[in-house]
């Protein structure tokens, strides 16, 4: 029951205004607008009272119509319910506001014309159905089939940074990466992986972000997919990828084989030929070398003009839609050279892909978003804030997540006693070695603890008098194994010479060298060597050249005949061989002469590996934040002269 | 960090929107549409602004509505069309509506029918520039639309598993109306059976076409897009 109070009847009106409507106790419904129509089509029932104005409904009902219809005397009615049939009130005919939003550049995309499905050759439920309706039977059995399984769509997701609403919109709206994909009839050499797809979705929509995958997960094809959707939607028009010289060829390597319709320009020759080639507009990307920034830093620079107002314009000589940078952690060291001239480049979008964004600690972080965003984080930050502000620009995916079906990595440390030769040079150096720096006093430094730390760590690898090697003896041992089983190993060491010695000892194993002092033109050719030709069972590479970039997955051995200092290091030499496309488990044997200097600093990368784990996991305060001057003093039990701590 | 879109705001006169100042000053930007919000959520219904909007010719385009009822702001509904490789032409959302509880009460249960269809299916349908081949929804109630449009509309049941753990549900229709059902590229279409002929029609323009969308797809697109209009049907 319903009270309708009307706000003024007379007996002469053809209209009336109602001024509310309440229920039974009196609680007021809602205030009727004065262009609201509502029709009451019941007949009045119940009793009223002529001098509140107010009669009661039994029942009402909306009508659509919006028109006054009113009886013939609707004061009559109102007081006269049995004579009343019709009262109608005005409801609101305006539709609601709505905002708007139209995509100009969608269209953009250059893909080939769509072209009609093919028909099943099999009677599929869509052949027969996409039908007009014909036999009611066949359709009421079609409709009942079930639908196929649907895949899993990747959508882009606008990043926390971008503001406005239509600019979030324009991300949003997009089709998923797989619809995008298969418009555009874009072709991949196998099937990539979700987490590979999620990867390039967080990419499309950054103008700057961390690739931080780990080692092995895909960066490269990642990147590349991206650039290459963003150059087929008009985004990008022209790309610098810079990368460690000797990944310029796995760059067009791999560019040929995701993106094969790309042109690629690779920044090389003398001086005429490189600035030609920065200057050419026909290839949209061009892949420079951290080394070459430094002489070509001219041509990268903005000329600067003073105008007749006084005002300084810089205009840059070259400008980049988008930069990368591979190996990001090269820039680490934000006062280096190559760190400059990296963040003075002209450009609007920049991407930095490593494994490793922390190698010793969150300052190398700081130092990669001085190119993404400078300013944006800074040394000072807490650990747990820095790791807020900087999670959407990250994306690190570890393989243990995204990978459970790929093979695992066994780790096998072998923990060796050292030959009787090499304990006797090794307690005559370290002796004399720390007596020397105690009697320095305050003049000593960390170069002089250095020094000793690698005289020692040579001596756990061979005794230089004997040559004698507990290592060599375990590693001859182990690729027997190898070799007679038909797989394949590599062998890190962090000295050339030690390489060299090794490769005396391993001659029945036609050993490969991939290090410092193999010409980059031939780096290619052995590698190709080691794939394909079975007689090479090893080979033995420096982490410097061999730790980044190549893909070894059809090794199933690693060896890492000494430890270097940082473990960020090690795990991208060790995912040479345990990344995409690795058919069985990876086995890593990490060599370390126990009672030495090797064990003491094997606990310091431990700790150095919580640090990684607890920026990514936010899992609280790590213990250390990376090897200070202090443990590394420590690891002689010497104190720390006089100065300031500071990271190493 | 710089991140300049082309797109075009319809409220504005001037087309496509290439200029920063005009932008700033044209588009509706947050703070403007916070209080768009409010401003419906106390006073009900917006007054019909004129709709002056000239159709583009986008080619083959269709057309995708969406409602969406908030247990606390009111229905939220969305437009998107898109060509025929399913990438977005338009985008029309309404700001909450949000009935008196008389409209309630009067309309009783053809209230969803009335809101999801002849007010705002039919608000966004109204300032669409692209004239949709056909319009498929995901909310039943948006079919009562059809009285008011010459397009043929489709009413596609989702398994709505992902929309059970949204705070936006679909709103159900309760009239007694009866549907003709028909397959459209693997997927059920319904529609009303006194517009049957629609279905066919539906259907023969698919098969056609062969537009590369999946049906059930944009629909996401769409809700991902309310909430990302409407951040307070996201933080509620």
């Amino acid at each position: 029951m319903f009270d309708v109070e009307t706000k003024s009847v007379t007996e002469s009106v053809t209209e009336v205004t109602l001024d509310r409507i309440s229920s039974p106790n009196s609680e007021v419904i809602s205030t009727i607008q004065p262009f609201e129509l509502i029709s009451f089509t019941t007949p009045l029932q119940s009793d009223h009272n002529t001098d509140s104005n107010t009669c009661q409904f039994s029942n009402v009902d909306l009508q659509a119509g919006l028109t006054v219809n009113l009886c013939d005397s609707l004061s009559d009615s109102l007081f006269t319910p049995k004579e009343v049939r019709t009262l109608a009130l005005t409801l609101g005919a305006q539709l609601p506001k709505t905002i708007g939003f139209t995509f100009p550049e969608s269209p953009a995309w250059t893909v080939a014309k769509a072209t009609p499905k093919e028909p099943s050759s099999s009677p599929s439920a869509y052949a027969s159905s996409s039908s007009p309706v014909d036999d009611d039977e066949d359709v009421s059995s079609d409709l009942k089939a079930k639908p196929k399984s649907r895949p899993k769509l990747t959508r882009m997701r606008p990043p926390g940074d971008l503001v406005k609403l239509e600019d979030r919109l324009y991300y949003v709206l997009q089709p998923p990466l797989e619809t995008l994909i298969q418009s555009a009839k874009l072709t991949f050499p196998f099937q990539p992986f979700p987490y590979q797809f999620e990867g390039v979705a967080f990419l499309f929509s950054r103008a700057a972000a961390i690739l931080a995958d780990e080692m092995g997960l895909g960066k490269t094809m990642q990147a590349i997919t991206t650039i290459r959707m963003l150059l087929l939607s008009g985004e990008l028009q022209s790309v610098l990828l810079i990368c460690p010289k000797p990944l310029v060829t796995n760059w067009v390597r791999e560019f040929r084989q995701w993106a094969p319709e790309v042109p690629v320009a690779v920044i090389e020759g003398d001086q005429t030929k490189r600035a030609w080639v920065w200057n050419h507009p026909q290839a949209p990307v061009k892949i420079a070398n951290y080394e070459l920034m430094m002489r070509d830093r001219s041509l990268l620079e903005s000329n600067v003009t003073e105008a007749e107002d006084g005002t300084v314009n810089a205009t840059p000589q070259l400008h980049f839609d988008l930069v990368v940078l591979d190996e990001a952690q090269r820039i680490k060291n934000r006062n280096s050279t190559t760190s400059e001239i990296v963040r003075s480049i002209s450009r609007t979008r920049s991407w930095a892909l490593t494994g490793t964004p922390i190698e010793n600690s969150t300052d190398d972080l700081v130092s990669i978003f001085e190119f993404l965003s400078p300013g944006y984080l800074n040394n000072d930050m807490p650990l747990k804030a820095m790791s807020q502000a900087s999670r959407d620009y990250i994306l690190r995916r570890t393989k243990d997540k995204v990978l459970t079906e790929m093979p695992p990595k066994m780790f096998r440390d072998a923990e060796l006693d050292l030959t009787s030769e090499q304990i006797s040079t090794y307690k005559i150096a370290e002796e004399e070695g720390v007596i020397g720096l105690t009697e320095m006093g305050d003049e000593i430094t960390i170069q002089h603890v250095f020094e000793l730390v690698l005289r020692l760590k040579q001596i756990c690898n061979f005794d230089p008098i004997t040559g004698a090697s507990c290592k060599l003896e375990r590693l001859e041992a182990d690729l027997e194994e190898v070799a007679a089983s038909g797989q394949k190993a590599i062998v890190f060491s962090q000295w050339v010479d030690t390489l060299d010695k090794i490769s005396a000892k391993l001659d029945r194993f036609s050993p490969l060298h991939y290090h410092g002092r193999i010409p980059s033109r031939q780096r290619d050719s052995v590698i190709e060597r080691f794939k394909n030709d079975p007689k090479h069972t090893v080979i033995l590479m420096s982490y410097g050249a061999g730790a980044v970039g190549l893909n070894l997955q059809f090794c199933h051995y690693v060896f890492l005949f000494d430890r270097w200092w940082n473990p960020a290091v090690e795990d991208q030499a060790i995912n040479r061989a345990h990344r995409l496309g690795v058919k069985g488990t990876v086995t890593v044997s990490r060599m370390m002469a126990m009672n030495t200097i090797e064990q003491r600093i094997h606990n310091v990368l431990e700790e150095k590996r919580a640090l990684i784990n607890t920026l990514f996991a936010e899992t609280g305060q790590p213990k250390s934040l990376g090897l200070t001057q202090k443990e590394i003093f420590g690891l002689f039990n010497l104190n720390l002269p006089h100065r300031n701590s500071k990271a190493a | 960090m710089p991140h300049h879109r082309l797109l075009t705001c319809f409220d504005c006169e001037t087309n496509p929107v290439y200029n920063d100042r005009h932008r700033a000053r044209s588009f509706i930007n947050r703070s403007h549409l916070y209080e768009l919000v409010i401003t419906t959520l106390t006073r009900g219904v917006f007054l019909l602004m004129s709709d002056n909007s000239a159709e583009i010719d986008r080619g083959n385009c269709f057309g995708f509505v969406t409602v969406r009822l908030h247990p606390e702001h009111g229905y939220f509904g969305g437009l998107l069309v898109v060509n025929s490789l399913a990438r977005p032409l338009e985008f029309h959302c309404t700001l909450p509506v949000k009935p008196s509880r008389a409209q309630s009460i009067l309309y009783g249960p053809t209230l969803d029918d009335f809101v999801c269809g002849e007010q705002i299916a039919r608000a966004l349908l109204a300032k669409s520039k692209s004239k949709p081949i056909s319009i498929f929804t995901d909310t039943s109630a948006v079919l009562s639309v059809r009285h008011f449009i010459s397009i043929p509309i489709g009413w596609i049941e989702t398994e709505s598993k992902e929309h059970e753990q949204s705070v936006l549900v679909i709103p159900a229709s309760n009239s007694n109306r009866s549907y003709r059902s028909n397959r459209v590229d693997d997927t059920v279409v319904q529609v009303p059976e006194t517009f049957a002929e629609d279905g066919q029609i539906i259907a023969a323009t698919w098969k056609k076409l062969a537009p590369q969308i999946d049906l059930m797809e944009p629909f996401g697109r769409i809700t991902e897009a309310l909430f990302e209009a409407n951040p307070a049907a996201k933080a509620a």
